[in-house]
């Protein structure tokens, strides 16, 4: 029979073709522009590395002042400073451990053909590119006796490595970055977390970046520092000043393997900062904070409040569309009652008779959620387009969010359809006949 | 067999009682063909409705082919309606939007029938009221006649046990009128109880029983003989 009423639904749909298009459209404008928010909320809170979120940790200190807390006590600072990063990297208490910040600089590729290159750049520590699963075309990540011996390496983003060494295998080679002569290491696959959960202090969608050097050159003064500082005592001038004072400028990461490896982390850094206080730092009561990828990215509420809105607008104007959708399904039903009614005297059961319409509705739902999909890519292009560069990758619409919009169409135009179809399920017969 | 013994039919709205039946006793056996006659708001139409379970009763019993129709739910009543009762309305009541081919289909479907089953009886039944070259036809595109023939065919499709046709030939020119009572006698004479309702006397009396509906009770009965009716009108 369900072949049966898919029949009768296409004949019914191309029959009232003006109401059902009205329905379809109702319904695609309604799922168009809620799949369009949904989309956006679910790739900025969609888990980046969903394999090990759950063993990767970010690490907070409270070094903030006594006297002024960092986020009125509620948090301590998003970054840790210099002298306890690094603290950390040497205490190597971790399965891997990983101190970072933003960089800059300029490539001046070999071939004076080519113009010098502005790239963004990651100081990390050896161990970023295995804890955070880094893809590698060419070569691989640099050691950790290069992060000591603060070895001039370097590790390329696909797009600079095709720009510089047209796509070539480049490693070994040396690349001139920010005059200082830096050899090739690896070369990475493209490679653009959503967020840019390792570090979110500046954007948590900007694209990864075109270069990876060592952490350890910062000191050197051999890779020039960028992103987001915060300073609560005036540090004194120069570089070891800088680093030996209470700003707070890189990321640490950590990569712990069981409960009892956070436990025992934790242990160590409450016993850091207990130590740390014998030298005068430290002075507000103890907040050291562990928290996974998910975590992280929800305490540092990644989701923007205005996309949260848009999709509940969104979800409000699909059940001011699907209400529509019941009145027209209801006068469509009705209208039907003499055929109903017929139907019924030739033997079809009320449930016979719901299963029909309820398919009709169904198929409905079907042409609305594929209208719908369309609007979604337009509303997501237009998103992109109006946003620009943060939103972008945000806006496309992978298979699971296809799958989605159908769903979600086809189960609102079904619930849509359920007064609609009862009532006309419990049309009397005789009185239909009889009117005819 | 039809068995209706004291049916009262009585439709409430909010301050007035109508009773459309009233203690309506009446037998129809295997095999025979009544005529119900009956000035308008007689009750015939309850009456029939009642009959092919499409109207509930307010009290009494009625049983067909030995089935109790109180104890029947409304899947129950469904599948009746479907095995055993064939319908045939004033307006003819064919979907439009359907071909003749799938207008005869619809029982054939709730019957669950194969395809190839369905297909025997669409083109047999459409064959016998002559319109087997029309199958692909819409109804729109034919005459009354010719339309009241389909619902028959449809009627008979699954074979019921008892066709119901309330004013048949309401809706026709007097020659088509003839035409569709002919084939119901065929039809009678093929074993299949027919019950009628109609306004129509002369119509009436081609049956061999006729009953007289008045005030929701059955007034009189009238007996005839299929050989006399048929005298009387040559």
């Amino acid at each position: 029979m369900f072949s049966y009423y898919l029949r009768l639904a296409w004949i019914s749909i191309l029959r009232h073709w003006g109401l059902s298009l009205l329905m379809i459209c109702a319904i695609g404008l309604g799922i168009g522009a809620t799949m369009t928010t949904i989309t956006v909320n679910y790739l900025m809170s969609a888990n980046p590395i969903p394999h090990k979120s759950e063993q990767l940790f970010y690490v907070q200190l409270d070094s903030w002042d006594v006297n002024e807390p960092y986020d009125d006590g509620l948090n301590p600072p998003v970054q840790l400073t210099y002298t306890d990063s690094t603290n950390l990297m040497k205490a190597n208490k971790a399965f891997r451990q990983n101190v970072q910040a933003q960089a800059y600089g300029v490539i001046e590729p070999a071939d004076k053909d080519l113009l010098p290159i502005s790239v963004t750049a990651r100081a990390n520590s050896a161990d970023f590119f295995a804890m955070f699963d880094v893809p590698f075309i060419f070569g691989t990540a640099w050691s950790e006796q290069a992060d000591i011996g603060k070895e001039q390496v370097i590790v390329l983003s696909k797009k600079i490595n095709d720009q510089v060494f047209g796509g070539e295998n480049s490693v070994g080679r040396t690349i001139k970055f920010d005059n200082n002569i830096f050899k090739v290491m690896g070369v990475i696959d493209l490679w653009q977390p959503k967020p840019l959960f390792y570090d979110i202090s500046t954007g948590a969608f900007n694209e990864s970046e075109d270069v990876f050097v060592p952490f350890s050159l910062i000191a050197e003064e051999k890779i020039r520092r960028s992103g987001n500082t915060n300073c609560w005592k005036p540090s004194g001038d120069g570089m070891a000043a800088f680093l030996a004072g209470e700003c707070v400028w890189t990321q640490f990461w950590v990569e712990l393997n069981s409960e009892q490896e956070k436990q025992d982390y934790m242990t160590f850094l409450n016993a850091y900062v207990e130590e740390q206080k014998q030298y005068g730092r430290f002075e507000r009561p103890l907040d050291n904070r562990l928290s996974n990828v998910m975590q992280w990215l929800e305490q540092q509420e990644v989701v923007a409040d205005d996309a949260r809105m848009m999709m509940a607008m969104s979800l409000m104007f699909l059940t001011v569309c699907l209400l529509n959708t019941i009145g027209l399904l209801l006068a469509k039903f009705l209208g039907k009652a003499p055929e109903i009614g017929l139907r019924q005297a030739l033997g079809a059961s009320k449930a016979t008779l719901f299963s029909q319409y309820i398919i009709e509705s169904a198929c409905i739902g079907l042409a609305g959620g594929l209208l719908g999909l369309g609007l979604s890519f337009l509303g997501l292009i237009g998103i992109e387009n109006l946003y620009g560069e943060y939103m972008q990758g945000l806006a496309t619409l992978d298979l699971t969010m296809m799958v989605l919009a159908i769903v979600l169409a086809l189960v609102c135009t079904v619930l849509a359809g359920l007064y609609p179809t009862w009532r006309a399920c419990n049309i009397s017969p005789a009185q239909q006949l009889k009117s005819q | 067999m039809l068995v209706m013994n004291n049916i009262s039919k009585v439709f409430q709205t909010a301050d007035v009682q109508t009773h459309a039946l009233r203690d309506f006793n009446l037998t129809v056996n295997e095999g025979e063909f009544v005529s119900v006659t009956g000035p308008s708001g007689s009750g015939k139409t309850t009456f029939l409705n009642i009959a092919g379970l499409l109207e509930t009763y307010s009290s009494g019993e009625f049983t067909l082919d030995g089935e109790d129709i109180g104890k029947l739910n409304d899947t129950g009543r469904s599948r009746m309606r479907n095995h055993k009762i064939g319908f045939i309305f004033q307006s003819f009541n064919l979907i439009p939007d359907l071909n003749l081919y799938d207008n005869v289909d619809v029982p054939l479907r709730y019957r669950g029938f194969n395809a190839k089953e369905r297909k025997r009886r669409i083109e047999e039944n459409l064959a016998r009221v002559g319109l087997a070259s029309r199958m692909k036809h819409l109804p729109s595109q034919l005459s009354g006649g010719q339309q009241q023939r389909v619902a028959i065919a449809r009627a008979l499709a699954t074979d019921p046990r008892f066709l119901l046709a309330d004013e048949p030939t309401g809706n026709l020119d007097s020659e088509m009128a003839q035409g569709v009572m002919t084939l119901l006698e065929e039809i009678n004479q093929q074993g299949t109880t027919i019950i009628m309702v109609t306004h129509d006397a002369q119509l009436a009396q081609r049956s061999p029983r006729t009953i007289q509906v008045m005030d929701g009770r059955v007034s009189e009965l009238e007996l005839h003989l299929a050989t006399a009716n048929q005298q009387a009108i040559a």
